[in-house]
Order: C-alpha cells, then sequence, then structure tokens
C-alpha cells in the first residue's frame, strides 16, 4: 500500500469525522445533551471536511491515475465512512481527535503529488 | 391515491426487495467470492501448492516453449491451444485444448472430455506437476452467481438478471423513501431494535452505494446483448454472430486450412510483444496449430484501465508475422469495455481487490438486513397476538424460514463445498458433480429445517453449524494437505494465496460465531428479564 493511497484514506476518514462532528446528533453525544454547534464552527468544521474529501480524491488519483483512481477512492469512501460511524457509536471523542490526522496527511499527501 | 413520493417508493423498496432477496443474496456471496475465483481454485487443488512454493525463474518465452513442446506431444491434431503463463496470481504454467468436435457428441460429454484435456507444468523444472484433483474451484462459484445450477444457463441468466433489475428498482427507490439519508448519515444506533436494523441496513447501503448501483448496473450490462436483443435484432435479423464479428474483430476465428504446415517457433512472437508493451503475455491462444492457418494470439492484462478488452497481438503462426494488435475501439465500445471491466474488477491490485470483496460482503449484508427488517417490522404487527401466546401469520412465518435457509444457510452450503473438496475421494468419478451437489444438499437441508421450525433455536444451530464449518476449514486443510497455515504463512509468495484463503474462511466462521453468540445472551437475558417478573409481583416490598 503506498503512501499516497494511505494518506489519501486518512483524508478520506479525516474529511468524513470534521462533517460528521458538527452534526446535531453527534456534536450532543461529544458535548453533551442539547448542545448545538455555532453556525461558524458548523461552516468552518464543514468547508474542512470537503477539501478533506477533495485532497483525497487527487491522493487516488495521483496513485492510481484517472482510469482506477476514482474506483479507488470510491471504496475508500465508504472504508472511512464506515469506521466513522463505528466511532461516533463507541468513541465520540475519538472523531474529534482522530480528525487531526488530516493535516498531517494533507501534507504528505501535497508533498507527494508535488513531487511527481 | 394522496400517497406521497415516499410513501410510495416506500412500498416499491419493500415489495422489490423482498421478492428476490434469497437469490440476491446467494448471488452476492457467489460474486463477492469470485473477486478470488483464482485463489480459491488454487486452494482447492493442493495438489498444486508444492509445485507452486518456488519461485518462477524461467522466463515468459521459456514457459510458453515448453508448454508448446508439450502439447506437440499431447495434442497435435487440437482445434486450440490455450496457455496461461506464470504471473502475480497465477504461479504455474496451465495448459488446456479442444479437439475438433466428434460427430454425435452432447454438449455435456464435450464438456467432460474438455475438463480432461489440460496439464499443468512446475515452471521450475518443466516437469508435468502432481495431476490436481477434479474440481471447478472458484469457477463454480463465479459461474453461480449469474448461471444458478441444475438449468441451462440461458434459464439461469434470464432469472439471475430479473432479480437483477428487481435489485436496481430497490436502489433506486431506496434512496428515495430515505428521508434522512443525510442526517443520518453516520447514524448507527445499536440494542435498539427495529432502529438498530434499520441504521446496519442503511450503514451498509448508502456508505458503499457507489458500488452497490455499479455492481448491479454493471451486471446487467454484462448481459446486455442477452436483455435487449431488440437493437442486434433489428440490425443484423438472426445472424448474432455477424455482429459479434463486426464488433468484435479479434475474436474472429480462422477456419483451418486443413494442410499441414508447422507452427513458428513461439518465443520470437512472446519477446516482440513483451518490447512493444513493456510487459510479457500472459495468455496465449493458438487456433489451428500445426495448420497452414494457424494463429497465435497473445494477451495482456489491460493494466491501468478499467477495460475488461485484453490488448491482444496476433501473429501468423506458420511465418510468425505479426497480423493484427488490438485496434482502437470507438468510444462506444470502450465504455462498454468499461462498465464490464468494473464489474470483473480484473485491472485490481491486492489494495482494491480487498475493497471489491469488503463491499461485497457489505452488499450481502445490506440484502440480509433488508430481509430481516421485514420480519421484524411485519412481527409488530402480532405484538399483541404474540402476548396472548398466539401465532404470527403464515407470511411472516415464510419470511422467518427463507430468511434463516438464506442468510444462515448458504455461510453452510459454501462450507461444505470446500469440506467436500478436501473430504470427497480424488479418484471418484464425477467428482465436479458431487461438489456441487453437496453444495445444494447442505443448503437444501437448511432451508428444509428453517421451513420446519423457524425458530430463534434455529437461527442458532445454523449460525453456529456455519462457524464452525467455515472456522474448522484452516484445520481440515492441516490434517488433508502439508500447506497448512504453519506453512503457507511462512512459505513463498504464490502460497499466501492459500494462507489468505484460511484466514479469510477462518474470520468468517468468527464472524458467524459471534453472531450465535449474540443471539444466545440476548435469548437469555429475554428469559432472565421474565423470570424475576412474578415473585417482584409478590412482594414489592422488596424491590422498593
Amino acid at each position: 500500500m503506498s503512501a499516497l493511497i494511505l494518506s489519501g484514506l486518512a483524508l478520506a476518514f479525516s474529511g468524513f469525522a470534521a462533517t460528521s462532528i458538527t452534526m446535531d446528533r453527534h456534536y450532543a453525544d461529544i458535548h453533551g445533551r442539547g448542545k448545538e454547534a455555532s453556525r461558524a464552527t458548523r461552516l468552518r468544521l464543514r468547508t474542512l471536511g470537503w477539501i478533506g474529501l477533495l485532497l483525497s480524491f487527487m491522493a487516488c488519483i495521483g496513485a492510481s491515475g484517472w482510469h482506477i483512481g476514482p474506483v479507488l477512492w470510491c471504496g475508500i469512501l465508504s472504508l472511512a465512512a464506515w469506521t466513522v460511524t463505528l466511532l461516533l457509536q463507541y468513541h465520540p471523542r475519538r472523531v474529534m481527535q482522530g480528525a487531526w490526522i488530516g493535516i498531517p496527511a494533507a501534507l504528505l499527501a501535497a508533498a507527494l503529488l508535488l513531487r511527481n | 391515491m394522496k400517497e406521497g413520493l415516499r410513501q410510495s417508493m416506500a412500498w416499491v423498496h419493500t415489495w422489490s426487495g423482498l421478492l428476490v432477496c434469497w437469490l440476491l443474496l446467494l448471488v452476492f456471496m457467489g460474486g463477492t467470492a469470485a473477486y478470488y475465483k483464482h485463489e480459491i481454485t488454487f486452494w482447492m487443488k493442493p495438489e498444486l501448492h508444492k509445485a507452486a512454493d518456488a519461485p518462477s525463474r524461467v522466463t515468459p518465452a521459456e514457459s510458453a516453449t515448453l508448454a508448446v513442446r508439450e502439447l506437440q506431444q499431447r495434442a497435435p491434431k487440437a482445434n486450440a491451444w490455450f496457455l496461461d503463463l506464470p504471473h502475480e496470481r497465477n504461479p504455474l504454467i496451465y495448459a488446456s485444448w479442444t479437439n475438433p468436435p466428434k460427430k454425435g457428441m452432447t454438449r455435456e460429454e464435450r464438456r467432460a472430455a474438455f475438463r480432461t484435456q489440460n496439464f499443468t507444468l512446475d515452471p521450475m523444472t518443466g516437469e508435468n506437476t502432481a495431476a490436481p484433483r477434479d474440481t471447478r474451484g472458484g469457477e463454480f462459484l463465479y459461474r453461480l452467481h449469474f448461471d444458478l445450477y441444475y438449468m441451462s444457463a440461458i434459464w439461469g441468466r434470464w432469472i439471475v438478471g430479473v432479480a437483477a433489475m428487481f435489485m436496481l428498482v430497490a436502489i433506486v427507490s431506496g434512496v428515495i423513501t430515505h428521508k434522512r439519508i443525510f442526517k443520518d448519515f453516520f447514524t448507527f444506533r445499536p440494542r435498539k431494535g427495529q432502529r438498530s436494523w434499520l441504521d446496519a441496513h442503511n450503514a451498509t447501503a448508502v456508505l458503499a452505494l457507489p458500488f452497490h448501483l455499479m455492481i448491479t448496473y454493471t451486471g446487467l450490462v454484462t448481459l446486455m446483448f442477452m436483455y435487449m436483443p431488440s437493437p442486434t435484432k433489428a440490425l443484423y435479423g438472426a445472424e448474432q454472430s455477424a455482429m459479434f464479428a463486426d464488433v468484435f474483430p479479434n475474436a474472429e476465428r480462422v477456419k483451418p486450412a486443413k494442410e499441414f504446415a508447422p507452427l513458428a517457433d513461439i518465443a520470437p512472437m512472446l519477446l516482440q510483444a513483451e518490447r512493444a508493451w513493456g510487459q510479457a503475455p500472459t495468455r496465449i491462444v493458438v487456433s489451428n496449430p500445426n495448420d497452414a492457418n494457424a494463429r497465435v494470439a497473445l494477451h495482456r492484462p489491460s493494466g491501468q484501465q478499467l477495460s475488461n478488452i485484453e490488448p491482444t497481438m496476433t501473429f501468423d503462426g506458420v511465418s510468425g508475422a505479426l497480423l493484427i494488435e488490438t485496434a482502437p475501439m470507438s468510444t462506444t465500445l470502450d465504455t462498454r469495455a468499461a462498465i464490464y471491466g468494473l464489474h470483473v474488477a480484473h485491472f485490481a491490485d491486492p489494495l482494491l481487490r480487498a475493497l471489491f470483496f469488503v463491499c461485497g460482503l457489505a452488499g450481502t449484508a445490506m440484502v440480509a438486513t433488508g430481509a430481516l427488517l421485514w420480519g421484524v417490522k411485519e412481527r409488530q404487527k402480532y405484538a399483541k397476538v404474540l402476548a396472548k401466546g398466539g401465532r404470527v401469520g403464515f407470511g411472516v412465518r415464510l419470511v422467518d424460514a427463507l430468511n434463516i435457509g438464506a442468510i444462515a444457510g448458504l455461510p453452510i452450503a459454501f462450507a461444505v463445498y470446500f469440506w467436500a473438496n478436501r473430504l470427497l475421494p480424488v479418484e471418484i468419478a464425477q467428482r465436479t458433480n458431487l461438489e456441487a451437489n453437496c453444495f445444494f444438499i447442505a443448503w437444501g437441508l437448511a432451508a428444509l429445517l428453517a421451513q420446519i421450525r423457524p425458530t430463534r433455536a434455529m437461527w442458532r444451530f445454523q449460525l453456529t453449524l456455519g462457524a464452525v464449518l467455515l472456522a474448522g476449514i484452516p484445520v481440515l486443510n492441516a490434517l488433508t494437505t502439508d500447506t497448512h497455515l504453519g506453512v503457507t504463512l511462512f512459505g513463498g509468495p504464490a502460497l499466501r494465496a492459500v494462507a489468505g484463503f484460511d484466514i479469510v474462511v477462518l474470520l468468517l466462521g468468527l464472524l458467524l460465531g459471534w453472531a450465535a453468540w449474540w443471539l444466545g445472551r440476548k435469548a437469555r437475558k429475554q428469559a432472565a428479564a421474565r423470570q424475576p417478573a412474578n415473585p417482584a409481583q409478590a412482594t414489592p416490598l422488596e424491590t422498593a
């Protein structure tokens, strides 16, 4: 498994995690019953989430090309989404902490993509 | 008729799914296994494991020359020779041939004859390997998932095709009827009864939706000439073969000249192809060997492309001159090849193949949870009747029984197929048919028992049986062959397929075992909840 694919997986996880932790149910699971994310937080994390997914797509294209890359991306998205779903149920705070992995993964992916 | 779109789609989703779900489970499980059909076949021929263990040190050209020499001795007058050279997923040299059909031979007889017309060479020594046992291996599971069994392939394909069309309807209507598709995107709430089943159904369906849509649609496209024959009929009338010749010129068959001409050396052709492609061919088809019209077609995997059409070079078998290279295809054909290719995933490297396999399992889980959900929902209508000690209606009972037979029964059938492979005597006649019969006898018995007693105890019994049989396969393999996990985990790369098979069936067995244990715990809890109810009423002070 190449480093690029791994960073793509981390980015997909991070992207989904950032999106999910502002959603009402999951935000309340993490921060306590009845709490809601502010508009600004929501917008910021959602934007970051989409950027993560986009970068993960680029990492997959970089790793496997335009033919296979999108197929790989779909598989990786499913895997990341299942991980986030299960973590949100059993260790919701981990999702918030885990989302940070997107930052080093983005740097790694960018470095690997620009090098080529 | 004041129903909204969502409600009406819920109805469509429920019934299009329920009517075909048990067949879909078979198709999904078979198709998922088929992603590893080469590995399964290799596992099912333990006689080959030893020869494959040593890494191949001969070049493709040398392998091909070895095989051709052997074919010249064994089948100089064959119609065609087929050669598979060693590559990543295939450690050995496989050769087979077809003879000119004799008059009065039935199709069955021709197939039976073809199964004996093959040999396997050890690429290290060039010698024949030990004769492998007669088995269809992963090919049986692959064919099962669209041809079914005990019927003509055409019937099977129509039945599976109808089920796939229902599935496509179920997917689309399911997306429409799922009101909270985004709000509940990451939601899974366990231990909440119907809620949990619905969450599990949504999570397996929505989070792998691209795969489910793709696999259903592309599956229909692979057989589109059969399901939608009208365009071909309109253009070509009854002559379907003329259409195929136009569309796939490479596949055109050249008739033998019935005139002897020696076959040219095959090695230079391979080298020429390897130079042009930067990659050695992996499959060779020689048509009309030793005839003036001999043709040698070299194929290679399509590599970093979705297309299922392998790039091919065709040589004149007598002069050795290059005749045709795969012509650039029209966009239409390329699109079809890519759609077809997506379904069969020949392009997938080990990681991507594993992802396809996991998504296939998710599809199986999606169908299974959907089928269970119907029973859970319908049962609620009988809550009052059940509380009075009454019985559920015929429909619920039937669906419950079919669910047990398919969800818990099918894994038993798969496991029994692999057990039969190891336990049936190697020399027994009709061995391939017997293996398949074992699959269906096991499945039939499981389904029958489920119909007789569709109870929770039956669920636990069948799940436990499936778990023991699947998890027992590595043990069975250790007892019946020399290539058990202790050897294969530390052996050469070719043995990784054997180790992988053992580990995956072990994990699937553990999964079933966990399901059986979970059901048992639930039953004990319910029994415990019922027990103290009476004493508590009798002595209210104690509990207060």
